[in-house]
């Protein structure tokens, strides 16, 4: 603070001289000597202002007054410990559920990609790509011819980036002796100098390291923390990748975890023409690996344009190159084939469906946790404007004293602002918590650790709730007036009709708010309840799964040694039923599916359209371990990898669409002998629709290295038995780490994570609103009983029942939750409406979710109005009367 | 009583001093040598022959503004007729000053003066 180099008594003194040489000036005019003093004193003026204005001097009295208030603030808050106490917890759980939900919105929809200009870098989308392409997402991947056409210098992009993906899931590495696993990415030489990604120690890639297919490695500042401790030796160790060498080159920059907003890449390697880094693990493709395959559409491009150049108009400039590099191996277009047609979208998600899929929900969590804010804050104003009231008399002695309105206000913002300060200090530690579960749930790996955005966002509701808090009461506070002081009844303090009129509308609007919170919550946990009683069509209890990418294998014969070994050597472990292995991941929404000839014949449907068919190469006891019903024919047995014969097992969709009321065994399948027909089930996720599938046996088809097990163990808890598997494996391929290891259930699950998410949220703020919203109903009736007490004794003097009083308050609450029901339910039917996209199975006006929220609130209205109502019912006549 | 009588009359015909000009006269009162807050009163009064009347309590703040300032110090010493009194004396910065805000005021003066009289002179210069 201010330091003062003169003391006030100094100043006093000089007074005091100035007042004695100005009555000896007076007394030398001729002055008396009682008039010279008398004048000199009055020709100074007041004394006692100077002396005040020299005390408040380069002071800040802003500052000064602060203090005060907030010292007197606490006083009164450690005064009714009971009433902070519910205002903190009320704030910090309004508050901090609002930031969790924010937090996660940050990442997932309003965060940009933390690199040099955000806005200049765009990820590269295309309609459907030519006929005679693989691609990894219709949408969203390119051939590397097309890549090297778009990188040419065209005044459009100033660099364009691509990223390989080196599997669909994990990769195995191995940094020590144990292998493990990591989530990889390979990347064009100019990725980070492209995205402006600086480097924290180290250098990024060079295009040199592209072309050359160099063996390094840059890692993530969040992988450098996390499995090197930040240690700076980290730079030029060697990581084994795949079983391959890499030297570690750098260390990216904080905060910097991929181009897909909701994956945390651990490190980037360039990209590589060579095995085993073909993209997605695949084997090479006629000998060609991806660099040199223009039909397999695997990269996902991000391009940074060129300054001044507009999303649109950078398609514009690329088009024509795009649709002639597309065609690129692939010859004249087939009759009606469309160009190809580039866009540019933003640099958040290369996931088409994304908006779908996070945007809508994430939207409508928001504006619930809002309403949940909403009803902590009207809440704690019915709070405020209660004590208030009972403050009312401390309110006018200090106006009868002299205190200004203003000066009241003051001290009430002050007293808010200091509620909400502690609310938020707990809200953001309640936030910093429930991000991490959240971001469990909702299987989101990258960082959704709260960030400057939220920390405004917070801030920012922080001081409407102080303000709110502070003002709203203010007009309780100062109702009393002045005269209020000498008033001495307590109950004729408490006579304005008006405010508690107020109180009843806050809490009609209250209940209203809780009904459209129930009914969302409804919805969603019916949802969630239906996808998750969706029959899968197998038996998922006890089936663990998990990836497996062995190095020791080169070639097919290899592979199916490798695998046939590793069953057998699996089934002899203790608990283990049966075993089997399959390429592509089931219920990891990753699918293989392209048209098939039937017969030899283009399988078309009755009215001549192209019939997509989903694949996937499996394992001999496929379907008798997944426990899928085998309705004709049988399934693979090692017998059929080892004879010439090739043949493929289809489901019954498949049967049904291709061989309508015939029998499909013999028939073949792009020249593959139909042995078996099983039943449908699920393959890609839980909430798909069925579609016609066929199945190779792995050891017929191409080979790939990367392969799933699965197994069926006996006991309660299958996991138990991944440490001996993990034995197991490393005794046939030291550097093949398990990978995702888990229940096959919960690999189901991963693919309704968002619906998971959604539900327990909304389920968590409907709890919230009941819990506010009773004790905001018990506040209000609890306090309207107290101020009544005199008037329910006369009530009861004069003959009235205790029943009579008991239904009296309890009407009062079913009557308030009655007119908040009544506008509460259109209102529920708006957000179910809007909620309608992400429900299943239930309808947005579901009669059972509204009746149970209705009854809910009922509940509600009676729980929180019995306490109140049984002090009221008995109350003693006489010892109500005697308090008057 | 005739003080009394007078002084009504004065307190008519006295200036309220502008802002800021306070803290100039002051300056330019101790030019003349050290002074005690109650002689800087009286010296102003007197050399404005009265039409100028300080607030004895805006004089001592002023004082002090100053002495913050830097552009004058004060000490403890004994006045002519054997009192106790605070001195003022002006330093090197607050002579600078004085020169400073003295041809500031001037210039400010003259401005006015030439707008407040410009009608006339105007006029005279047509004629």
């Amino acid at each position: 603070m201010f330091r003062r180099r003169r003391s006030e008594e100094d100043f006093a003194d000089e007074i005091r001289a100035h007042l004695e040489l100005e009555a000896d000036d007076l007394r030398g005019e001729g002055v008396s000597s009682e008039e010279a003093r008398y004048r000199a004193r009055r020709n100074f003026g007041n004394v006692r202002a100077a002396q005040e204005a020299f005390h408040l001097r380069g002071r800040w009295v802003w500052l000064d007054r602060l203090v005060r208030d907030v010292r007197f603030g606490l006083r009164s808050m450690r005064q009714s410990p009971g009433f902070t106490l519910t205002a903190v917890l009320t704030l910090a759980l309004g508050i901090g559920a609002n930031t969790a939900v924010f937090s996660v919105m940050n990442a997932v929809l309003l965060r940009s990609l933390p690199v040099a200009d955000p806005e200049q870098v765009a990820y590269l989308h295309t309609s459907n790509p030519p006929n005679g392409t693989g691609t990894i997402d219709s949408n969203d991947t390119f051939s590397y011819a097309v890549y090297q056409a778009l990188r040419q210098r065209n005044g459009a992009l100033s660099d364009l980036m691509a990223v390989g993906l080196l599997s669909t899931s994990k990769i195995g590495v191995r940094i020590g002796t144990l292998p493990e696993q990591a989530e990889a990415d390979m990347v064009s030489g100019n990725f980070f100098s492209g995205l402006g990604v600086r480097m924290v120690r180290g250098r990024g890639f060079t295009p040199e390291d592209e072309a050359g297919s160099a063996p390094v490695l840059v890692i993530s500042y969040d992988y450098w923390t996390r499995r090197f401790d930040r240690d700076p030796g980290v730079l030029g160790s060697t990581i084994f990748v795949k079983g391959v060498p890499f030297t570690v080159i750098g260390i990216a920059a904080s905060g910097f975890e991929g181009v897909e907003a909701t994956h945390s890449t651990d490190f980037w390697i360039p990209l590589q023409n060579r095995l085993p880094f073909n993209v997605l693990g695949n084997p090479p493709e006629n000998g060609k690996l991806f660099e040199n395959n223009p039909t397999w559409w695997c990269l996902r491009l991000i391009g940074r344009l060129a300054p001044g150049v507009s999303r649109t108009q950078a398609a514009a400039r690329l088009q024509p190159i795009y649709q002639h590099a597309a065609r690129i191996g692939l010859g004249d277009p087939m009759p009606g084939e469309h160009p190809v047609v580039l866009s540019f979208g933003d640099a958040k998600s290369f996931t088409g469906d994304y908006q779908d899929m996070y945007g809508k929900p994430l939207r409508m969590l928001m504006a619930m946790v809002g309403l949940v804010l909403l009803i902590a804050l009207t809440n704690l104003i019915m709070l405020l404007m209660a004590r208030n009231a009972a403050r009312q008399r401390e309110f006018s002695l200090r106006l009868a004293l002299g205190a200004r309105p203003a000066e009241l206000l003051r001290q009430l913002l002050t007293e808010s602002a200091l509620l909400v300060l502690l609310g938020g200090a707990m809200a953001w530690a309640f936030a910093a918590l429930a991000t991490r579960v959240l971001a469990r749930w909702a299987l989101i790996e990258s960082s959704l650790a709260p960030d400057h955005t939220v920390l405004l966002f917070t801030c920012a509701v922080l001081v409407v709730s102080a303000l709110l808090l502070g003002i709203a009461p203010f007009r309780t506070a100062i109702g009393g007036g002045a005269e209020l002081a000498l008033k001495t009844s307590a109950a004729s303090a408490q006579i304005d009709a008006g405010k508690s009129r107020l109180g009843k509308a806050i809490v009609a609007l209250q209940m209203a708010l809780c009904v459209v919170l129930l009914v969302g919550a409804g919805l969603l946990t019916r949802t969630l309840y239906n996808l998750r009683n969706i029959p899968l069509g197998m038996n998922t209890n006890g089936l663990v799964v998990f990836g497996l990418n062995p190095q020791t294998v080169h070639n097919q014969a290899e592979l199916v040694r490798f695998y046939e070994e590793l069953q057998r050597r699996l089934g002899r472990l203790p608990g283990v039923e049966s075993t089997t292995v399959m390429s592509e991941r089931i219920g990891s929404w990753w699918s293989d599916n392209s048209d098939v000839t039937v017969d030899g014949r283009e399988g078309r449907a009755a009215d001549g359209s192209t019939i997509v068919v989903r694949h996937n190469d499996i394992g001999p006891n496929f379907f008798h371990t997944l426990q899928v019903p085998i309705l004709l024919g049988r399934e693979f047995t090692e017998a059929d990898g080892a004879s010439k014969h090739p043949v493929t097992v289809v489901n019954q969709l498949f049967a049904d669409t291709f061989f309508p009321h015939r029998n499909p065994l013999g028939h073949l399948v792009n020249g593959f002998t139909i042995i078996g027909v099983v039943a449908n089930h699920k393959y890609r996720s839980m909430d798909e629709a069925p579609i016609p599938m066929c199945w190779w046996d792995y050891a017929q088809g191409p080979g790939e290295g990367e392969m799933t097990v699965e197994m069926r163990v006996r006991g309660d808890d299958p996991l138990a038995i991944l440490p001996s598997v993990e034995k197991v494996v490393a005794q046939m391929d030291a550097n093949a780490p398990l990978i995702e290891p888990m229940l096959l259930r919960e690999q189901y699950e991963t693919t309704i994570s968002q619906q998971i998410l959604f539900a327990r949220l909304a389920e968590f703020f409907g709890l919230l609103a009941i819990v506010l919203v009773a004790t905001g109903l018990y506040g209000t009736l609890s306090y309207r009983v107290n101020r009544r007490t005199a008037e329910i004794g006369v009530r009861m003097a004069v003959g009235a029942r205790r029943g009579q009083v008991l239904w009296m308050v309890l009407r009062d609450s079913l009557v308030l939750s009655a007119v908040g029901v009544v506008l509460g339910l259109p209102l529920a039917a708006v957000t179910g409406r809007a909620l309608a996209a992400s429900l299943y199975g239930v309808h947005p006006l579901d009669p059972l979710t509204y009746a149970v929220s209705v009854v809910g609130i009922a509940v509600v209205a009676l729980a929180s109005g019995a306490a109140p109502a049984l002090r009221a019912a008995s109350i003693d006549p006489l010892a109500a009367l005697r308090t008057e | 009583m005739p003080t009394q009588t007078r002084k009504s009359e004065s307190a008519d015909e006295r200036i309220a001093l502008l802002q800021g000009t306070l803290d100039l006269l002051i300056l330019r009162t101790l030019l003349l040598g050290p002074h005690h807050g109650q002689g800087v009163a009286r010296s102003i009064q007197r050399q404005s022959e009265e039409v100028l009347f300080v607030d004895h309590g805006s004089l001592y703040l002023a004082l002090q503004r100053l002495e913050d300032r830097k552009w004058i110090r004060a000490r403890w010493g004994v006045s002519e007729n054997n009192r106790r009194a605070r001195f003022y004396e002006l330093t090197e910065k607050g002579r600078a000053q004085l020169a400073a805000k003295t041809s500031e005021w001037n210039r400010l003066t003259e401005a006015m003066g030439r707008i407040l009289n410009g009608t006339t002179g105007a006029r005279n210069e047509e004629v």
